[in-house]
C-alpha cells in the first residue's frame, strides 16, 4: 500500500471548487411557515373555544376570520415572492405533479383561503349558525395545511435534519402555541379570563412539547447521522446560529412557559400576554434557525 | 434503455476539459456549472495526494427533484435521462434543497432551475455528450447500462468489486459510477473547506443568483 493511502482521510481538504449555492430558501420562506402557524392556530383555536367557552368566544368570529385571512394572505405572498418565476405560479394549476407536497399545499391553501373568505363573509353577516358549520371544514382542512410544509421539508432528501415525523409534530405544535398565543392578545376584553386560562394551557404544553423534540434532536440527533451532526455543529459551541438558536428556543418556550405558570398563579392577564407576545416573536427565530442551518452544508 | 455515466477516478487528471466542453455546450452562465471537477488535498505535506472527482447530475431512478417538482418540469426521458423543461420551471427551488448531489442550480438567466442532462439534445442525435468527447483519458465512460455489451456495462462488469456511487444510503439509485472513488472523493464530509484554502469558494459573478 502507497503511503499516502495510509493517511488519514480527516487530513483532507477541498482546495479547488466552485462556491457553495449558499442560502436557497431565504427569510421569506421562514416568513411563510410563522404566518400559516398563525392563520392555522387561530382557527384551531377558535374552534376549540367555541366549545368550551362558547359565550364569550362567539364575539371573535368575525376578529379571528380576518386574522386567518390576513395570515394567510401573507403567507401565500411570501410563498409566491420566493419564487424565481412567480408570474409562472399559475403553472402549478394546470400541470400539476402530484407527487410533489408543493403541488398539494398550492390546491390546499387555496381551497383554505376560499374557506376564511367565506367566514370572513359570513361573520361579517353574523350569520352564526352557516358560520359554524363553515369553521369546522375549515378546521380540518387546516390541519393538512399547516403539515404539508412538514412534508415538503421531508421531500427535500439532501436535508437529513428534516425528519418527517418530527417536522410534522413541530409544524402542528407551531400552530398551536401560535394559534393560542394570537388568541390570547386578540381576546382583549371580549374573552373571559377562564378561557384566556386554557389558551395559556395549550400556549404551555405546546412549547414544552416542541421544546422537548427540538432538544431531542440536539441531543440525540447527531448521535444518527454524520450529516445531521455536521449540521448541528451550527446551533453549538460557536457555530454560526448558536446564539440565535438559544435566542429562539427561550423566547418560544421556556420563558414563555414560565411565564403561563406564573400568570395562572399570580391571576394575571398581563403576564399571560407577555408570554404570548414572546411566543409569536420567538417562534419566527426557531423556524429560521432550522431553515438556515441545513442549508449550510456542501452537497458535493 | 437506460442511460448511465461511469468516471474512472485513476484516470482523470483533473484537466477540467469536460468542464469547459459542458459550459460551451450547453450555454452554461457564469458563476453556475451543470458539471464541475473538485479538487481534494488528502494528506500532510510531503506525503500529499491530489483526488480529482467530476460531479455532475445521477440521473436517479428515484430523483428527489423528479418527485418535488410541483409542474413536472423536472421530468424522465425514455432513455432514463432526468431532464428538464425551463419554460414550465416555476423557479421555487424545490429541486435545489431536494437535490442530495447539490446537482442543480438557479440559472441567474432564466430565473429557472437548471442542470446537467447528460446532453440529451447530442444523445438524441446520436451523438455523445460533450464531456465524454472532450475527455483526453477517455476518464468519462457513457453507455445504455440495459446493454450488456456496451461499453458502460463491461466496464462495470470488469470492475464490480470498486464501483461507488455518492450517498447511496439516500435511496435515490443513481446511474452515475466512479471506479476507484474512495470516501475522500465522493463524501462532501470527508474533507474541510477551510477559509481561503481553496479557489474559487466565492461566487463573483454581479448577476442576482436568485429573486430574493
Amino acid at each position: 500500500m502507497a503511503a499516502h493511502e495510509m493517511l488519514a482521510a480527516t487530513n483532507a481538504v477541498v482546495s479547488l471548487d466552485v462556491g457553495l449555492p449558499g442560502i436557497v430558501w431565504p427569510w421569506l420562506v421562514t416568513v411563510n411557515m410563522w404566518a400559516k402557524s398563525i392563520g392555522t392556530g387561530v382557527i384551531f383555536m377558535l374552534f376549540m373555544l367555541l366549545r368550551t367557552h362558547p359565550d364569550s368566544a362567539k364575539q371573535l368570529r368575525f376578529a379571528t376570520a380576518v386574522v386567518a385571512f390576513v395570515f394567510i394572505n401573507i403567507f401565500l405572498l411570501f410563498t409566491l415572492a420566493d419564487l424565481h418565476q412567480p408570474f409562472r405560479f399559475w403553472h402549478i394549476l394546470v400541470h400539476p405533479h402530484f407527487s410533489s407536497a408543493i403541488a398539494w399545499g398550492t390546491f390546499m391553501a387555496s381551497t383554505f383561503l376560499g374557506l376564511l373568505t367565506l367566514l370572513v363573509l359570513l361573520g361579517y353577516a353574523k350569520k352564526d349558525e352557516t358560520y359554524d358549520k363553515v369553521l369546522l371544514w375549515t378546521s380540518i382542512l387546516a390541519i393538512p395545511v399547516t403539515l404539508y410544509t412538514a412534508a415538503l421539508m421531508a421531500q427535500c432528501t439532501a436535508r437529513e435534519l428534516w425528519q418527517m415525523p418530527a417536522e410534522s409534530a413541530q409544524m402542528i405544535l407551531a400552530a398551536t402555541l401560535a394559534g393560542s398565543a394570537a388568541m390570547i392578545l386578540l381576546g382583549g376584553s371580549k374573552l373571559t379570563y377562564e378561557a384566556k386560562k386554557d389558551l395559556g394551557v395549550v400556549l404551555g404544553l405546546s412549547a414544552l412539547m416542541a421544546f422537548i423534540i427540538y432538544m431531542a434532536e440536539y441531543i440525540f440527533g447527531p448521535q444518527k447521522a454524520e450529516e445531521v451532526a455536521a449540521t448541528l455543529e451550527y446551533i453549538k459551541g460557536d457555530g454560526q446560529y448558536a446564539v440565535m438558536f438559544w435566542i429562539g428556543q427561550f423566547m418560544t418556550y421556556l420563558i414563555p412557559m414560565l411565564l403561563v405558570v406564573l400568570s395562572r398563579a399570580s391571576k394575571s392577564e398581563a403576564i399571560l400576554k407577555l408570554a404570548a407576545l414572546l411566543a409569536l416573536v420567538g417562534l419566527f427565530i426557531v423556524k429560521h434557525v432550522w431553515l438556515m442551518i441545513p442549508q449550510l452544508l456542501p452537497m458535493s | 434503455m437506460q442511460l448511465g455515466f461511469l468516471v474512472d477516478l485513476h484516470l482523470c487528471m483533473g484537466c477540467k476539459g469536460c468542464e469547459i466542453a459542458c459550459k460551451v455546450e450547453n450555454h452554461v452562465p457564469l458563476s453556475t456549472w451543470r458539471l464541475r471537477v473538485k479538487y481534494v488535498d488528502v494528506g500532510t505535506f510531503p506525503e500529499t495526494k491530489r483526488t480529482f472527482t467530476p460531479l455532475r447530475c445521477n440521473h436517479c431512478t428515484n430523483a428527489p427533484c423528479e418527485r418535488i417538482c410541483p409542474v413536472s418540469a423536472l421530468h424522465y426521458i425514455d432513455n432514463g435521462i432526468v431532464d428538464i423543461d425551463k419554460e414550465r420551471c416555476i423557479g421555487c427551488a424545490g429541486c435545489v434543497m431536494a437535490c442530495p448531489y447539490g446537482a442543480i442550480y438557479i440559472d441567474p438567466h432564466t430565473q429557472t432551475a437548471d442542470k446537467c442532462t447528460y446532453c440529451a439534445h447530442r444523445v438524441a442525435s446520436s451523438m455523445m455528450p460533450a464531456c465524454v468527447v472532450a475527455c483526453p483519458v477517455e476518464a468519462n465512460i457513457f453507455g445504455d447500462l440495459d446493454d450488456v455489451t456496451s461499453n458502460i456495462s463491461r466496464y462495470i462488469q470488469k470492475n464490480q468489486s470498486n464501483i461507488q456511487v455518492r450517498k447511496p444510503e439516500r435511496g435515490t439509485n443513481p446511474h452515475h459510477f466512479y471506479v476507484n472513488g474512495g470516501n475522500v472523493a465522493l463524501n462532501p464530509l470527508a474533507s474541510e473547506r477551510p477559509e481561503g484554502h481553496h479557489l474559487f469558494g466565492k461566487m463573483t459573478s454581479k448577476m442576482p443568483v436568485g429573486g430574493h
